[in-house]
């Protein structure tokens, strides 16, 4: 237990002695830390010491009044619970000790469960305020290490090409020097359209994010979407000397969502089969639907991933370091906005692999479900179902 | 230009590195390159350069840092002058070197991408200041 948080503050400012001692009592058998003051100068001093979460003051006391003390403990902790006791329960005190910033009321006289269900409830609010202040905290901090790292990542392919167009002006160009600069004019180009690439990457992310893309949900048939971006690929996988298959059910397979998003998400995926694969592999693409659950695996017999790195695969800008495997061009950002397209679809996305044999990622969906209206077009994506194997 | 003064460079951008290196070998320097902390550890020690040029950002940590802080542990290396070249930081970066107590008055900040004719000149008045 000595790791736990220390129990919640609370103080009580009231001139009434008997009233202090029983709140404490209360407040000491809710396991809860309790001070007690006898005025508002006391009391605010008390305040500014213990650094409560909850205060429970009088209305009605000698010197400094409740409604003072209520403005000045949140000059202290605007996050600090403020409930008022009053013997003089008018509806008015109590709108006006609201509009101070008190968070409740408690009239005089009132019981051991009226209090306890009302600091209760004042601890509960203050929980979830200083949690939401926390989120909102590592949200920025997120934000702007995200940040730092994107400029640094824009920067460096930029500063290569600039270092080798500054170098160029000042060397030799003929001879040998004609060579080379081929040569690093090329590798300028490759750089830009590394950067391009990133850049796409990083936008695709910021509108996954934004949740702009997925306000329709449509009824979208895998199939077709996959043997389009399987199409395309098959000069580029016959280059790296990589077949492609595909085992998807002739009756298609159905979700709803949004067309770009599912073909970033499959892309994404495919591409990585290809690139991360060996001479002479194979990727394979296997659907299948069942309890309401589309399931789609992209397998690869490529370099496989050591499983130290698999807990970080979807994270933004992971790379996993290359053990001896080829270097290969990536913004390391591909998986994390498979992750979050899946996510935001209400699916999930996972990973086995072996290092050396190949890994398979699965995404699973939520099935396309018809609307609950007889005579529905049964055959609104029928078109779709191509045969891609 | 007869000048066999030796650099290390360490940088994981390969890219930067060939630029820059050739442009150094084409002024008549002797060129070492490394594309990690490590391998720049490890060459300074086995090839004793003259000066440093030193990438702070390395395969996504602050790997610089690191290997300057080792390089200046060895006591033949703790007076090479060491040429901070980053995109990451804005000037000499702040943290601790343990065995020279700091950065040395020859040490420099080149934001990158570097003006390699500025580049130069800084790096022959640095050697011949430590000469």
């Amino acid at each position: 237990m000595s790791h736990s948080a220390p129990a919640p503050m609370v103080v009580v400012i009231d001139d009434d002695y008997a009233m202090r001692l029983s709140c404490a009592k209360i407040l000491t058998k809710m396991a809860l830390r309790a001070e007690v003051f006898e005025d508002g100068a006391r009391g605010l001093n008390g305040v500014a010491t213990t650094k409560p979460d909850m205060v429970i003051v009088d209305l009605k006391m000698p010197g400094i009044s409740g409604m003072e003390v209520i403005s000045r403990v949140h000059e202290i902790d605007p996050q600090i619970v403020i409930v008022v006791i009053t013997g003089y329960a008018t509806i008015d005190t109590a709108v006006q000790a609201m509009k101070c910033g008190a968070y409740d009321f408690l009239p005089k006289p009132f019981s051991p469960d009226e209090l306890r269900l009302i600091v209760n409830r004042g601890l509960e609010r203050r929980r979830l305020a200083l949690e939401s202040q926390r989120h909102e905290i590592e949200q920025t901090m997120l934000k702007r290490r995200f940040v730092t790292f994107v400029s640094h990542q824009l920067r460096t392919p930029l500063a290569a090409v600039h270092q080798y167009l500054d170098v160029l002006k000042h060397l030799d160009q003929t001879g040998d020097g004609a060579a080379r600069r081929q040569e690093w004019l090329g590798r300028c180009l490759t750089r830009i359209e590394e950067l391009q690439e990133l850049i796409a990457d990083w936008l695709t992310l910021a509108r996954v994010e934004g949740g702009s893309l997925f306000n329709e949900r449509i009824k979208v048939d895998l199939n077709q979407i996959i043997a389009g971006i399987l199409k395309s690929y098959e000069p580029t996988a016959a280059a790296e000397n990589v077949s492609l298959e595909a085992c998807l059910p002739d009756e298609g397979l159905f979700v709803p969502g949004d067309r770009n998003c599912l073909s970033v998400l499959f892309d994404n995926l495919i591409t990585n089969g290809i690139k991360y694969n060996k001479p002479g592999g194979k990727v394979t693409i296997s659907g299948s639907q069942s309890r309401g659950e589309v399931v789609v695996a992209v397998a690869d017999t490529g370099i496989g991933i050591p499983e130290k790195y698999r807990p970080f695969l979807f994270e933004e800008f992971f790379r996993a370091k290359d053990d001896g495997a080829k270097r290969t061009a990536g913004t390391g950002l591909g998986l994390h906005i498979c992750k979050r397209i899946v996510s935001e679809m209400g699916g999930t996305i996972d990973v086995e692999s072996q290092a050396g044999a190949g890994s398979t990622f699965r995404v699973r969906l939520p099935a396309w479900r018809e609307p609950d209206i007889v005579g529905s077009q049964k055959d609104a994506g029928q078109q779709a179902n191509i045969d891609c194997r | 230009m007869q000048d066999n003064k030796r650099i290390l460079i360490v940088d994981d951008d390969q890219d930067f590195v060939e630029a820059v290196a050739c442009f150094l070998e084409a002024n008549g320097l002797t060129v070492f390159r490394a594309c990690d902390g490590a391998e720049g550890v490890r060459m300074a020690k086995l090839e004793r350069p003259d000066l440093i040029l030193m990438d702070i950002m390395m395969k996504e940590r602050t790997e610089g840092f690191f290997a300057i802080q080792e390089i200046r542990r060895d006591p033949s290396l703790r007076r090479v002058p060491i040429f901070v070249i980053s995109s990451f930081c804005t000037r000499l970066p702040d943290f601790e070197i343990p065995s020279s107590g700091g950065w040395l008055a020859h040490d420099m900040f080149f934001a990158k991408p570097v003006d390699t004719v500025q580049l130069l000149e800084k790096i022959h008045q640095r050697i011949s200041q430590a000469a």
